[in-house]
């Protein structure tokens, strides 16, 4: 439990339109300045305009700056994004060097509210094989039989019996001739593409 | 006469309390009733929320852990081979993929992880635990060249 997250707000990565993975574009389409032309707290905002105003709008032609002198209010700048979101920072007492530096926060970020990321990475396409469905490991030939099927439908025991084991031992060893293995007691699963289990423990 | 042993009883104000209670009174800003708005019976609260919380943090990474391997338990059987199997021959190929990775393959790259069984399966062929497991038949579709 972080406090953070209590009234932080949580959600999943995103960008605009997959901004960045062809061409980038800035997220910024306006930016308004509200200020007073003779309050003492829009000093700062009106030192800004008289001096850095013209190179941040000359630096961001795809970004619109608007002006709006407004007496007896609070100085505040509001960014308005390609996505429709606004964002307000108040700037009161605040220096030149100040408000350069918030401006540029606010032409960096993206539209979207900021907020807790679940995760910090996202994938359109999470699977190139294709999800795991019930039928991926099982054999094609079901796509075209009639069920109940009787051999998927036999009783399949997890270990073979004693009669078996006797006989795969024979076998193996030697005692039995190959046209004896052709026995019916064996039940095998007729899978095309699974293995035959693998046995952990030695049996006896 | 000197008086020195008076001043050790003048005692000085501690911080403000109110930055101090504030601190508190936000972690429980989400509680119910008086807990959320009164100090002395939200400290309580925030105490026992907070040791929660550390206990928490073990058990979630636990439980997360716990959840990887069901779930490639599960993919194992679906293919006939033990869990433990994997593992240990995955590991004996130095094929280093934690469960987190194994338990994503098995959901989204089903037939990557169907691979990475029969290669463990390859491996536990060279090194049969048992006789018996050594009569085995080699796992079908594997292609070692002498690698393993």
């Amino acid at each position: 439990m972080s406090h953070r997250h209590l009234f932080l707000q949580s959600g999943f990565i995103k960008t605009n339109l997959q901004n960045g993975v062809g061409r980038f574009v800035n997220q910024l389409q306006r930016i308004n300045l509200i200020f007073c032309k003779s309050s003492g707290s829009s000093k700062g905002v009106r030192e800004f305009i008289e001096t850095d105003l013209v190179d941040f709008a000359r630096a961001n032609p795809g970004t619109v700056v608007y002006l709006k002198p407004r007496r007896h209010r609070g100085t505040y700048m509001c960014a308005e994004y390609l996505n429709g979101h606004k964002d307000y920072i108040t700037c009161n007492n605040f220096t030149r060097d100040e408000v350069r530096k918030w401006l540029e926060y606010m032409k960096n970020k993206s539209g979207f509210p900021i907020i807790r990321l679940r995760k910090h990475w996202h994938t359109d396409h999470p699977s190139i094989q294709g999800i795991w469905n019930p039928f991926t490991h099982k054999p094609s030939y079901l796509n075209v039989t009639t069920f109940p099927e009787k051999e998927r439908s036999e009783y399949q025991p997890l270990m073979p019996s004693a009669t078996e084991q006797l006989l795969q031992i024979a076998e193996q060893v030697g005692f039995l001739d190959n046209s004896n293995t052709n026995n019916t007691t064996t039940t095998t699963r007729n899978t095309e593409n699974i293995p035959p289990p693998l046995n952990m423990s030695d049996e006896k | 006469m000197v008086f020195l042993s008076f001043v050790n009883c003048m005692r000085v104000k501690g911080p403000d309390k109110f930055w101090k209670r504030r601190q508190i009174l936000k972690l429980a800003a989400h509680f119910y009733g008086r807990k959320r708005n009164c100090y002395s019976i939200a400290i309580r609260s925030v105490q026992k929320a907070l040791q929660h919380a550390a206990y928490g943090r073990k058990v979630k990474k636990l439980e997360r852990i716990n959840l990887w391997k069901e779930r490639i338990t599960a993919a194992c059987e679906e293919l006939n081979i033990p869990y433990p199997l994997l593992m240990e021959n995955l590991a004996r190929c130095d094929i280093a993929l934690s469960k987190k990775t194994l338990a994503d393959l098995a959901i989204w790259e089903p037939r990557t992880f169907k691979c990475l069984t029969q290669i463990a399966a390859a491996k536990n062929q060279s090194y049969p635990p048992t006789v018996k497991a050594a009569l085995q038949p080699p796992p079908e579709g594997v292609i070692t060249r002498g690698m393993l």
